[in-house]
Order: C-alpha cells, then structure tokens, then sequence
C-alpha cells in the first residue's frame, strides 16, 4: 500500500480538497492508499515512509519521492490532468 | 406576514450550530445537488460543531486556570487565551449572520467582476469565514444584521482590493500565474509590504539575509502544531506553580489541542467543500474565459523555505513579544501555527529575504497582539453567544489570526462609534 502525504499550509483546509479527491479516486480504481494530512512543514517528519507528495503549497525541496502539484484542485481548471497524475504514480 | 416574521425569529432563537447546517443544506439544494448530499453536508456542519467546540473546552479548561496562576504567582498579565482561527472560523459560522455571507459573498464579488472593480473571481470559499466574522463582530455591538452585512462587505472589497493590488507582486515571486490571494489572514498584513520596502533601502540593513535550510535545521521543531502545544502547555504549566504531574498533565492536554483542533475543523470544511465547489463551478462557468485572477487560499505561496524559515523564527519571538510588550494580554496559543498565513505577502516582498521579513513579521505581530487585547471583551462574548462555556474568573479569548485582524479592527471601529 502507497502511502501519500497531502499537504497545505495549514493542513486543514485546501489539504481536504485534495485528501477527498485523492481518496475516491483510489476508491474508483480500487487501489488502497494510506492518505497523511499534514502541514507543508512537517513534511520532513514523514519522509522516511513517503511514496508520493501532493501539495497545493509550493515546495522547492528535493525529496526521495515525487511531488506532485495539486493547485489545480483549487482553481478547478485542469483538475483531469492533476488526477491522472496521481493515479499513474498509485499505480507504479 | 407577521408569522412568516415570527417563523424566521423563532429560527434564529434555535440556536447557532442549527442555523447553518440548515443554510448549507438550503444553498445544496440551490446548486442542485440531491437532498441526500446537500443534508449530510448540513449535518457533517452541526457535528463539527459539536467536536470544535468540545476541544475549545478543553483548551480553556486548561489553559484558563494555569494563565490565571501565572498572572498572580508572576504579575504578567497574559489573561486573554489565543484561541486559533479554527476555533475563531467556528464562532463566525456560530452566528446568526452566518447563512447571509456565502449568497452574499458571491453576488459581491460577481457585481465587482462585472463592473471591473475587481479582478479577483475568489473561489476560496472557506475563506468567507473572515467575512463572516466582521459581519458577527458588528452584529454583536450593534444587534444589526444589516450593519453586519455590511461590514462583510466592506471587509470583502478591501480583501479584493489587496488580492488585486499583491498578484504582480505574489505571481512572480511565487510562480503562481494567474492567481491573487484573498484570505483574510493574510491581506491584513498588507502594510508590511511598505515596511520591507523601506527596509530594503536602508544601507548596509538592506544586504542582511540568512539562509533558509541552516533555519529549519534549527527551529524545525517550532513547526511541529503538536510539540509547540506539549512545550508552550508545559512552560505554562510551571509557572503557574503546578506540581510536575499537573505539568506534563497540561502539557499533553495542550499537544492534543493542537493536533485535534485541526481535525475538527476538517470536518466543517468537509461539510462545507460540496457547496463550496458548486459555487466555484457556477463561478468558473461564467467568468472562467476572462483574464482575470483566481482567488486562491493562501496556502498555494506557504511551502516555499524562506516562508517555513520565517515564520518558525518568529514563534519563539511572538511568545516573547506578549510577555514583554507593555499592555498586551493576550496569551499566544493556537495562532502560533497561523504565522505563515501571516508572513506570505511580507516574504513576497522581501523576495525571500528571511531577515527583512522577521523584522517586518516583528512589527506587524505585534501590532495584532494589541489589537487582538483590544477587541478580546466582544470576541469573548461572541464566543459565549456560540454556547462556548468560560471558567470562572476573568479569564477572556480572542486570536491572533482575526481578532488581531487589523482591516478588521478598523472596520469594527468605525460601526462602534455609532453603536
């Protein structure tokens, strides 16, 4: 099972957008996911057992795992592309 | 006519929590969602509430007696809790006026983009919430709606205007195209902005600068919601004259304020979001092909080092500024998480200049503290009328985030004068 950082500023807000949208599409493709929403700064305490990064902050850090932007999820516009984004990185 | 009247009070007298979860489900079915969802959303809303307000006890509980013991055992009068802006968000969407904000927010924001007084379409709905709390902050010294509403609207057009006036500024430093940022967290830091560029024309103070990573390796600690509640519960704890059980007993009640509020307040932001992006659809639909920009949370600017580095810095110096900063009574505590928010423009303006932006950081939170002091007596009774219980004694709350809001105190005191 894939474990995923969701992260924001604040961890509350725009990280349950995109905590919500991460976990039905895992739920339409039938793939388990482990889902940790956090604040963007914590990032470091869960890095140890990160497969992937989705955040609607901004992040200039380089990781082990990939990071995805998910500012798409704010505006609405090119949310499909951000989906499948993730969805190949669930599926690796 | 006369019963329709009474019909409308007599929903209003039901009590707070009642009155949006029915708002929320009446504005589902409004966008057309299925009865079913729109009133789960309601109910999700009505059980939020009750969780929110569960913690809020129990970081007044706690917190309450042992600042009392400080006060008298050390004579600092920090005598005001910082109760967070998720627990402020839930006493705005507790009031009465509540309901009015979201219909309302939207039409002011479509009237502006139609008559190019604006170039922000908000789609951070959440985000109302700041509007929502000057329209209940008025509503509590006036018992006016209508004043309320209007603050709101005030409050709305100088978030706007800020978001319109910092999108240059924030796109570039930021990368983010085509974006401005509206929350009211952060525009009330605007000024901060004219303050960095003062700052930076100074010689010889104009080349300091540090670098991000060394801070964060550093102060790293100071990020984590979870050890800032164990610590600051703890500290407090102690000099109110607790025994070492009682301290790590406050300490861990602090922690999990810190971790469980957040968690709360995601569940009245799930209960919220269907609503929410039905609006930003409706709203995309009709203004979506302009050139315009997305007003997003600011959050989108929060993960960049030189904002992380800041804002961490500037924990242990707000902690330090209420202590020391004569006048000032207000206890940081939930807020301490919030400085980010705080610090978005002031870094954008800075370019990244981590030393320029604890400066300004400085000044500006301290300016928030004594504002936040200022207005803790209406925030107190705001947060009695939404059932929140206060320990006995003069112990009172308000927050950084929106009580310390200054566009919001300057608005507040203009309705004050004629109430």
């Amino acid at each position: 099972m894939k474990t995923v950082l969701v992260a924001c500023g604040a961890g509350i807000a725009t990280s349950t957008v995109v905590n919500n949208a991460i976990e039905e599409l895992a739920k339409e493709n039938n793939i388990k996911v482990d889902l940790k929403q956090i604040k963007i700064s914590e990032v470091g305490a869960y890095a140890d057992s990160a497969d992937l990064l989705v955040t609607t902050a901004m992040t200039q850090k380089e990781y082990d795992f990939p990071v995805i932007n998910a500012r798409n999820f704010l505006t609405g516009i090119g949310m499909e592309d951000t989906k499948a984004q993730i969805l190949e990185e669930l599926k690796k | 006519m006369q019963g329709f009247v009474d019909f409308i009070q007599g929903f209003l007298d039901l009590g707070a929590t009642v009155i949006l979860p029915v708002a929320i489900f009446l504005l589902g079915l409004f966008f057309g969602q299925k009865p079913g969802k729109a009133f789960r959303s309601g109910l999700t809303i009505g059980v939020a509430f009750v969780g929110i307000f569960l913690v809020i006890d129990l970081l007044v509980n706690n917190l309450g007696p042992a600042a009392q013991g400080m006060v008298e055992r050390l004579g600092v009068n920090l005598n005001v809790l910082d109760v967070g802006w998720p627990a402020t968000s839930s006493i705005a969407w507790a009031s009465v006026v509540a309901p009015f904000i979201i219909p309302l927010g939207l039409i002011v924001n479509v009237v502006m983009l139609l008559t190019k007084t604006t170039k922000t379409m908000n789609v951070d709905i959440w985000n109302f919430w700041h509007y929502t709390f000057m329209a209940a902050m008025i509503y509590a010294v006036s018992g006016s709606i209508i004043q309320g509403l209007i603050g709101a609207v005030l409050f709305q057009i100088v978030a706007l205007k800020v978001a319109d006036w910092t999108a240059p500024m924030m796109s570039k430093f930021y990368d983010l195209p085509g974006v401005s940022i509206a929350t009211g967290s952060t525009i009330s830091y605007a000024p901060g902005i004219f303050l960095v560029r003062g700052l930076q024309k100074i010689p010889g103070v104009k080349d300091w600068n540090a670098d991000p990573e060394s801070i964060q390796k550093r102060f790293g600690v100071f990020g984590e919601s979870i050890f800032i509640g164990l610590f600051l519960g703890a500290v407090i704890g102690a000099l109110a004259g607790y025994g070492a059980g009682e301290v790590i007993e406050i300490g861990m009640a602090m922690a999990a304020v810190m971790v469980l509020m957040p968690r709360m307040v995601k569940i009245l932001m799930e209960g919220l979001m269907p609503v929410s992006e039905s609006a930003r659809t409706w709203l995309n639909k009709r203004f979506g092909d302009r050139d315009i920009y997305i007003g997003l949370d600011a959050a989108v600017a929060l993960g960049h080092p030189a904002v992380i580095s800041t804002a961490l810095i500037l924990v242990p110096i707000t902690v330090l500024m209420a202590v020391i900063l004569p006048g000032n009574a207000v206890l940081p505590f939930g807020d301490l998480a919030t400085i980010p928010f705080i610090v978005a423009f002031i870094v954008g303006a800075a370019r990244g200049n981590i030393v320029h932006s604890v400066i300004v950081g400085t000044v500006m939170i301290a300016i928030s503290l004594y504002v936040a002091t200022d207005v803790a007596p209406i925030f107190t009774e705001m947060a009695q009328t939404a059932n929140l219980d206060l320990p006995e004694g003069s112990v009172q709350v308000s927050s950084i985030d929106q009580g310390g809001n200054i566009v919001n105190w300057i608005i507040f005191k203009i309705f004050d004068l004629f109430n």
